[in-house]
Order: structure tokens, then C-alpha cells, then sequence
């Protein structure tokens, strides 16, 4: 891999600009997401940090069409902006829900879970920072165990388990499920693009990592996703039919413990020997858990 | 695009809340207090060679399969990289930051491989006028053979004094053709005699022409006479016949006589000479025991042709040393003594002292003597004093008379092929600023050595991957002749090797920058990038992320 450098499409949707913050992971994952689906796209938009990223009236950062809505309807408006291009002829644009955790796993879930049901031609994609970040980093439904937050502080952090939004998509039994995040960018990109191949109900899960609310420096942005992978905190990973998992990354010889990826940031550094070892034997369940699922073979066509 | 937009009325909005333009009016680089700056660095490898060996950049174009543009780029700082891709200790190497990840990279056996592609191919003379300063250079070793090509390269017209009848110094008398082949050399020279640099050999200086003559015929002169005069053992009976010096015998191998050692070779000494001339002996049918004062770990010479020598069958006897030789019956009776590691000296090793009662007696049929060299400057001998054969020299090499250089081995005393051409690279430009300056003022010859740089890697995009293996000869048929030891690299496997290189501090525009750049501030024009600091945030991923460590982060305001 030492010469085997990214080549992404060249084509760049989303302007110099933007509002994000320094070393922003979810305004990367956009640039990247847009670079692999091309200008025939429609961005739906719940409250999120995206909202303020896009710029404020009458401005937009992106060169696609994007469409304001309320924290809890992306999912439900992209069917709706689906249906309404389907009336009209238009099956080539891809309509695409783009929600925060917190508009994912807390207050949009009912939404996108409907949809899931009705098998949606959409693209849902969750970028998770793991916590409301632009209104102040509030814990979330998709903030990790032991985490600090301002609303779970260093003496009380946040006591349950990060919601495994992958796993409730893939019981959902849609066409494709997957993770992703930005220190791989030609993984993320040819997922969106499979999924965009793909007819019916999409859910991409992209980790982006923000550096105000980890507490790191905007610098190791990239290399804290990196790590996230390696740690198996963040393992990359696709779903077909909800049942067909196939592992991309970490490989067995590139996995490093977990204390790697929490050192790095402020937000777990209150975590105590014993809570540290917990997170540790925590990961350890959920990959022996991906293993067996990526080692179950699919029911065969003809016993379905 | 790009524009503020003001509604002075109601009525002037759209009916619907709907983006009128892009929002790149915002210039977010007023957010920066870090700036991005581009900035390659001097490799370790670089820093490491003293002939400034520029060698990621001919690596990069290796490992495209560009040889010949990989063969040019070398010869900026090295004219001879067949010879030196073979015979040259390769400190680079032991500089690589690849060292530290897996292997370092083979760079010696990638050096020849652009040479050996590049057999036929040979360098334009210089265009332009010939200048009007004469230069002569005494000695057509490494040294002065370096100090030419640079010179005839800014049309400088030279001329070489060469005391031996072929050109080529060390190269062709003290290294042996199994590893160093004679058309190598012919082929290198052969390119500087091409650049206008006349050779006139069989000239000994101070025998066939006078050091005056030369120096009231020519401009300036270089002196790089190399050192020859083997050091003595200091005991009795090192006059008897049978007792040889190993320099001796290399030149006699090496310029074609017949020599016969007999069975039975002892060496002393344990650096290259010692090495070589061990080696030739072995070749010539003997058995072959090197006679070191000291242990393995402080042998002078190269690791390398240490283990070669060993694998060939020569037998090591360290600690211990001759104290007097006898001939008895037609054969040497050498008598030596055992020695033990003291405390350290001058040169940082310990010293070794004889070990009390430990005499022992070794026979042979030949001696060959190989504890270092000095230079002969008997010539020069009104000009200069010299301290245990190393001669002093006013500001490293101009000697007290104007116009007069020494360097190579006449200057340091013996060592390398690449010190030697770092020497006559830097007496090259020493002798330019004389000649350019009004009142031909004499100015230093000072060996120029890239200072290494911190360099941050992020080694999270490199993948392990061992090290090409350079085959060589199976020891046994390398008993029987002088073919050359080392096997040469496949193409395919060059290209591979050359593509494990770090590029340490050398951008080769991976692109990395670009890609991870969450402001879409960074572009690429011809292979170079351009940070947009009108929107450049300064979050540093661009820094991070770089592989090789090309980018620093400046504070904003200094």
C-alpha cells in the first residue's frame, strides 16, 4: 500500500467556506459522500450540524439540491422527495437523508425506521459524532459508555451502552447496511456508490469524528477514526439483506487496544483502570459477535 | 459566486427560503492561527551520504522504471554510480527510516542497477565555452577522477596526472575485479574522458614531471595522490622474502601479474585492504587466516565483505599479533602473541595488550601485510608536515601555497570510494571559488554534508514488505576465480524495492493533503500542491496526514 495512494473522483460539491469547525469529520464525510454520488443528488437535511454547516439563508455550501427539515422527518421528507421525483420520471437522482446521531438513534429513529419497513429507494446516512455537538455536546443515544459530555460530566458520564443503530438497520432486513468513516475514503466512496447501484432502503453509518466534542486536536481528526478502526471500536463492515455481513477492516494483523484510541481524547480521559479494561472486554464481545455473524452463511434461495 | 447578498426590503426576498448562492463569500482562512506551509526536507539517506547522494528523487523515478532520468539524477552528485553501487559502504542505508518499520532500502544494489541499465548511455560534454583556467589534477583515483567531472561539467579544461599506466587509482589497484569487474570502471571513466578531461598517465609527479612546472603551467592544481605506503609491522624479520604487503599484491592481481602466495597465507590486519587481500589469496588456491589485534566487532572493514570473506572459507584469528618472523626450511615461522582488550584509545576502541605468556607460533608460505596505509607526499615534502603520516594542512585541504588542494585519501588518510568522491567534489568547488575570486584568494576545501532534518513520518500508509535480496555467487565457485560476487537486481524487482522507499521529507505528490482536506483549500497544479489560505482553517490534518513529513504548521503572524 506504500504507492497505492487515494484516487477519488474529482469532481468537489461542496464549496470552500462552510461553517464547520476545524477538522470537522462530518463536513469530510460530505465532501467525500458528494464525490461519490455526483451532482445528480438531493440532500434532505433534519437539525443537525450539517444545518449549520450548509450556511445560513440564502447561502448553501453544497452544489446539490438540499432540502431544511425537522429533526425528526429525515427520513420520512426523503420519501416523500423520492416519490415526488418518481412522479415525475426522474429515477436517476438519489435522494439522500443526512442526519446526525441524535437525529438518527433518538429522535428520528421512528421515522427511518418506518421507512426501512416500506423499503424506501433512499440513502440514509448517519453521520455520528457521537453526541448533539452543535448545540453543546449533549449525550446522545449513540454517545459511548463512560463518555464525557456536557450534560454527563466527568463525574457522572453517561452510563449505557452506545445504541447499536447498525444492527436495529439490519433487522430491519433492507437491501444494504454498512459503516464507514473518513480516514478511509476510498472504502466510504465505493459503499455509497454500491449503495447507490442498490434499489430500495440504503443505511450508511459513518463515523465522524468531532474535535471540539472528543476533545482532541482538529489535527488528529483523521488519525482518531483511524484508530477507532484499528481499536475495533469502529470496525468497517457491509450488510446485505440483513443477513450477509462481510468485514473490510480492521485486519487481524492491524488491531491495537483499545487505550490507543481512548488516550487521544479529552472526553475519556476520567476513565479509571477498571472502566478502561470494561471498554476493552466490551469491544472484545462485539468483534467476537461481527465474527460469528460474518461466519454465519445465509439461509440458501431455495430453503427461503 | 461568492457574493454577499443584502435584501434591502421584504420584497426583495425569495417567496420561499431558498440558497441564492454558494458561501464561499465567507473566507474562513480568517479563522487560521496555523498555516500549512510546503516544505521538503533533507532525507536521512542524503544526510548520510557524503557525496549528497540525492536519493529518494532517483528512487521515485526507479520505481516508475524511469533508469535513465534515475542515472542522471544520481550523477548531480555522483559521477560514478556503477562503482559505487558496488564497492561503497552504503552509510545511507544505515540511515533509513525504513530501518525502524521492517528493512532499509536496498539503495547500493538499486544504485547499480540504474548503472548497469545504463551501460550505453553517456553524458553530453558540456555546452557552452570552455573556460580560459587550466586546472591539473594529480592522481586519477575517485578523488581526483569526482574533483574532474564537476570541474569539465562547468568547462573547466583539466588535465590528469596518473603515475600507473591505466587511470583509475584505488579503484583499479587495491579493489578486486569479483567486486568491482574492470568494464565497470573503463565505462565510468570513460564517461568523464568524454566531458573533455584529458588523462595523461604514466606521469609520476616528482619523478616525471615537477610539482613547479605543474603549478606555474596551470591555474589551479589538485593534489589526490591517494595513499599507498603501507604501514610497517615494526618487528624483525618483516624484510624476509615471503613477507609481502597486501596492497602490494592486490596492484600485482589487479593490473594482471602472475603472483603465487603458496598454500598457506597469513593477513594481518582487519580492514578492507586486509579483507581484499585475503580474498585474492583465497583465489589464488591458498588457505587463507586473517590475524586481527582485536575482536570481530572492531574490525575496520566492511560488515559486508567480512561475512563474504568468511562464507569464501577465510579462517579469522582474532586477538592476537605477530612479534617476530623467521624463515626456516624456505617457509615463514611467524611468531605471535595473544592479546586482550584494554582501555579504550584515541579512535574510542580499546586498546589491545599482549596477554602475558601466550606466545604461539603459526608457519607459512606467504605474509601479507595489511595495517593501513599512508599517503606518500614526499613530493610536496618542503610544504607540508605530516603527524603519523596524515598530512597538516591549512583549512581542511588548501595548502599553505595558493592555488594548491589536497584531498581523497592523500589529505584523510585511507577510507572510503564515497568520502574520496566527496573529496574531489568539494575540492571542485573550492577551486572554483579561487579561480572566480578577483585577488585569487585561496578559500577551503570543506566537504559539504546535508544536515539530517526532524522529519515526522506518519507511517500508517506504508505496508510492510521485505527487503529485495541481492543474490550473490555460492561461495564455493567463488573459490575458483574473480567473477564477480554479486548478483545484479530483475527490473521487476528494482521496481518493487525502489517503491518501498519512504520518500522521507520529499513530497512525490501522494496526494494524501488533498484528499483529507475537510475545506477543499488544498489543489494540485503540475504535481504541486496550493493551499487557498482564504479559506485554509488550519486544522492541521494536511500535516498529519502527510506521510513523509512535507508539511509544517507555522504559526500565524511570525
Amino acid at each position: 500500500m506504500n504507492r497505492a495512494n487515494f484516487v477519488l473522483p474529482e469532481i468537489e460539491l461542496m464549496s470552500s467556506g462552510h461553517l464547520g469547525c476545524q477538522g470537522c469529520g462530518g463536513a469530510l464525510a460530505m465532501r467525500y459522500v458528494l464525490k461519490a454520488l455526483g451532482e445528480k443528488t438531493v440532500i434532505v437535511l433534519p437539525a443537525c450540524c450539517w444545518t449549520i454547516i450548509a450556511g445560513p439563508f440564502p447561502y448553501s455550501t453544497l452544489k446539490v439540491p438540499v432540502l431544511h427539515t425537522a429533526f425528526e422527518t429525515a427520513a420520512v421528507a426523503a420519501s416523500g422527495v423520492r416519490a415526488a421525483l418518481d412522479i415525475q420520471g426522474d429515477t436517476e437522482t438519489t435522494v439522500v437523508a443526512w442526519a446526525g446521531d441524535g437525529g438518527t438513534v433518538d429522535i428520528g429513529l421512528q421515522s427511518l425506521s418506518g421507512a426501512a419497513e416500506r423499503n424506501e429507494n433512499i440513502l440514509y446516512i448517519c453521520y455520528d459524532n457521537e453526541a448533539y455537538m452543535n448545540t453543546g455536546i449533549q449525550r446522545s443515544g449513540a454517545t459511548p459508555r463512560f463518555a464525557w459530555t456536557t450534560t454527563t460530566p466527568e463525574k457522572n458520564p453517561k452510563a449505557e451502552r452506545k445504541k447499536d443503530i447498525v444492527a436495529i438497520m439490519a433487522a430491519h432486513r433492507i437491501p444494504y447496511t454498512a459503516t464507514a468513516t473518513i480516514a478511509y475514503p476510498d472504502d466510504l466512496i465505493r459503499k455509497v456508490q454500491k449503495a447507490k447501484s442498490l434499489q430500495g432502503m440504503k443505511f450508511l453509518h459513518i463515523l465522524a469524528p468531532c474535535p471540539p466534542g472528543w476533545r482532541i486536536a482538529s489535527e488528529d481528526a483523521i488519525k482518531i477514526a483511524r484508530l477507532a478502526v484499528q481499536a475495533r471500536v469502529f470496525p468497517l463492515y457491509e450488510i446485505e439483506d440483513g443477513e450477509r455481513y462481510t468485514l473490510n477492516a480492521p485486519h487481524e494483523r492491524e488491531i491495537i487496544p483499545a487505550e490507543e484510541y481512548f488516550k487521544l481524547q479529552g472526553r475519556f480521559a476520567h476513565l479509571g483502570p477498571q472502566e478502561r479494561e470494561q471498554m476493552q472486554q466490551e469491544i472484545e464481545r462485539n468483534w467476537a459477535r461481527l465474527q460469528r455473524l460474518v461466519q454465519m452463511k445465509a439461509p440458501s434461495d431455495d430453503g427461503a | 459566486m461568492g457574493r454577499a447578498i443584502t435584501f434591502r426590503s421584504v420584497a426583495e426576498m425569495p417567496p420561499l427560503a431558498i440558497s441564492l448562492d454558494d458561501i464561499s463569500h465567507n473566507k474562513t482562512g480568517s479563522w487560521r492561527y496555523l498555516r500549512p506551509v510546503y516544505r521538503n526536507k533533507i532525507p536521512p539517506c542524503r544526510a548520510g551520504c557524503p557525496a549528497g547522494n540525492d536519493i529518494p528523487r532517483w528512487l521515485a523515478l526507479v520505481a516508475e522504471g524511469r533508469l535513465t532520468e534515475a542515472w542522471k539524477t544520481i550523477r548531480e552528485n555522483n559521477p560514478f554510480p556503477g562503482i559505487t553501487g558496488r564497492v561503497c559502504a552504503h552509510p545511507c542505508e544505515a540511515y533509513c527510516n525504513r530501518k525502524e518499520f521492517d528493512e532499509p532500502i536496498a539503495i547500493a544494489a538499486l544504485e547499480r542497477h540504474v548503472a548497469d541499465e545504463a551501460f550505453a548511455l553517456h553524458d553530453e560534454p558540456p555546452s557552452g565555452e570552455r573556460r580560459r583556467e587550466k586546472i591539473a589534477i594529480v592522481g586519477s583515483g575517485p578523488a581526483g577522477l569526482s574533483c574532474a567531472y564537476f570541474l569539465a561539467k562547468q568547462n573547466y579544461p583539466v588535465t590528469i596526472y596518473e603515475a600507473e599506466s591505466q587511470p583509475g587509482g584505488m579503484l583499479r589497484l587495491g579493489i578486486p575485479s569479483y567486486r568491482l569487474p574492470r568494464d565497470v570502471i573503463d565505462k565510468e571513466i570513460d564517461d568523464i574522458v568524454r566531458l573533455g578531461v584529458e588523462i595523461k598517465t604514466g606521469y609520476r609527479v616528482g619523478r616525471d614531471i615537477d610539482l613547479e612546472r605543474l603549478w606555474a603551467s596551470y591555474d589551479a592544481l589538485f593534489i589526490a595522490t591517494g595513499a599507498y605506503r603501507s604501514r610497517p609491522l615494526g618487528i624483525p624479520g618483516e624484510e624476509l622474502p615471503g613477507v609481502l604487503a597486501g596492497l602490494d599484491v592486490l596492484k600485482a592481481i589487479n593490473t594482471g601479474r602472475k603472483i603465487s602466495l603458496g598454500e598457506r597465507v597469513l593477513v594481518i590486519g582487519g580492514g578492507n585492504t586486509a579483507m581484499d587481500a585475503a580474498r585474492t589469496a583465497l583465489r589464488l588456491g591458498a588457505r587463507v587466516t586473517v590475524i586481527y589485534r582485536r575482536t570481530r566487532a572492531e574490525m575496520p572493514a566492511i560488515p559486508e565483505e567480512i561475512a563474504q570473506a568468511e562464507a569464501e572459507g577465510v579462517e579469522f584469528l582474532f586477538l592476537a599479533a605477530p612479534q617476530k618472523i623467521e624463515r626456516v626450511h624456505g617457509r615463514l615461522r611467524v611468531h605471535l602473541i595473544r592479546m586482550q582488550l584494554g582501555e579504550p584509545d584515541k579512535s574510542g576502541r580499546r586498546r589491545p595488550v599482549p596477554l602475558p605468556n601466550s606466545e604461539f607460533v603459526l608457519e607459512a608460505d606467504a605474509l601479507l601485510k595489511a595495517i593501513g596505509e599512508d599517503p606518500d607526499l614526499d613530493f610536496l615534502a618542503e610544504e607540508l608536515e605530516t603527524s603519523e603520516g596524515i598530512v597538516i594542512h591549512n583549512e581542511r585541504g588548501r595548502l599553505s601555497r595558493a592555488g594548491i588542494f589536497l584531498g581523497g585519501d592523500a589529505r584523510t588518510g585511507p577510507s572510503t570510494v564515497v568520502e574520496a568522491i566527496a573529496d574531489g567534489k568539494a575540492a571542485s568547488k573550492a577551486i572554483q571559488r579561487y579561480l572566480r575570486s578577483p585577488s585569487r584568494t585561496a578559500s577551503a576545501l570543506l566537504p559539504e554534508r546535508f544536515a539530517p532534518e526532524k522529519i515526522k513520518l506518519n507511517t500508517s500508509y506504508f505496508a510492510h514488505q521485505a527487503r529485495v535480496p541481492v543474490l550473490e555467487l555460492p561461495p564455493e565457485e567463488r573459490q575458483h576465480g574473480f567473477a564477480e560476487v554479486k548478483a545484479p537486481l530483475w527490473l521487476e524487482d528494482a521496481i518493487v524495492e525502489a517503491q518501498r522507499c519512504f520518500s522521507c521529507g520529499v513530497c512525490n505528490a501522494c496526494d494524501n493533503c488533498r484528499v483529507f482536506c475537510p475545506d477543499v483549500a488544498i489543489s494540485r497544479v503540475n504535481g504541486l500542491y496550493h493551499v487557498n489560505l482564504e479559506y485554509c482553517k488550519g486544522c492541521g490534518i494536511c500535516a498529519a496526514e502527510c506521510p513523509r513529513g512535507c508539511i509544517d504548521l507555522i504559526e500565524e503572524g511570525r
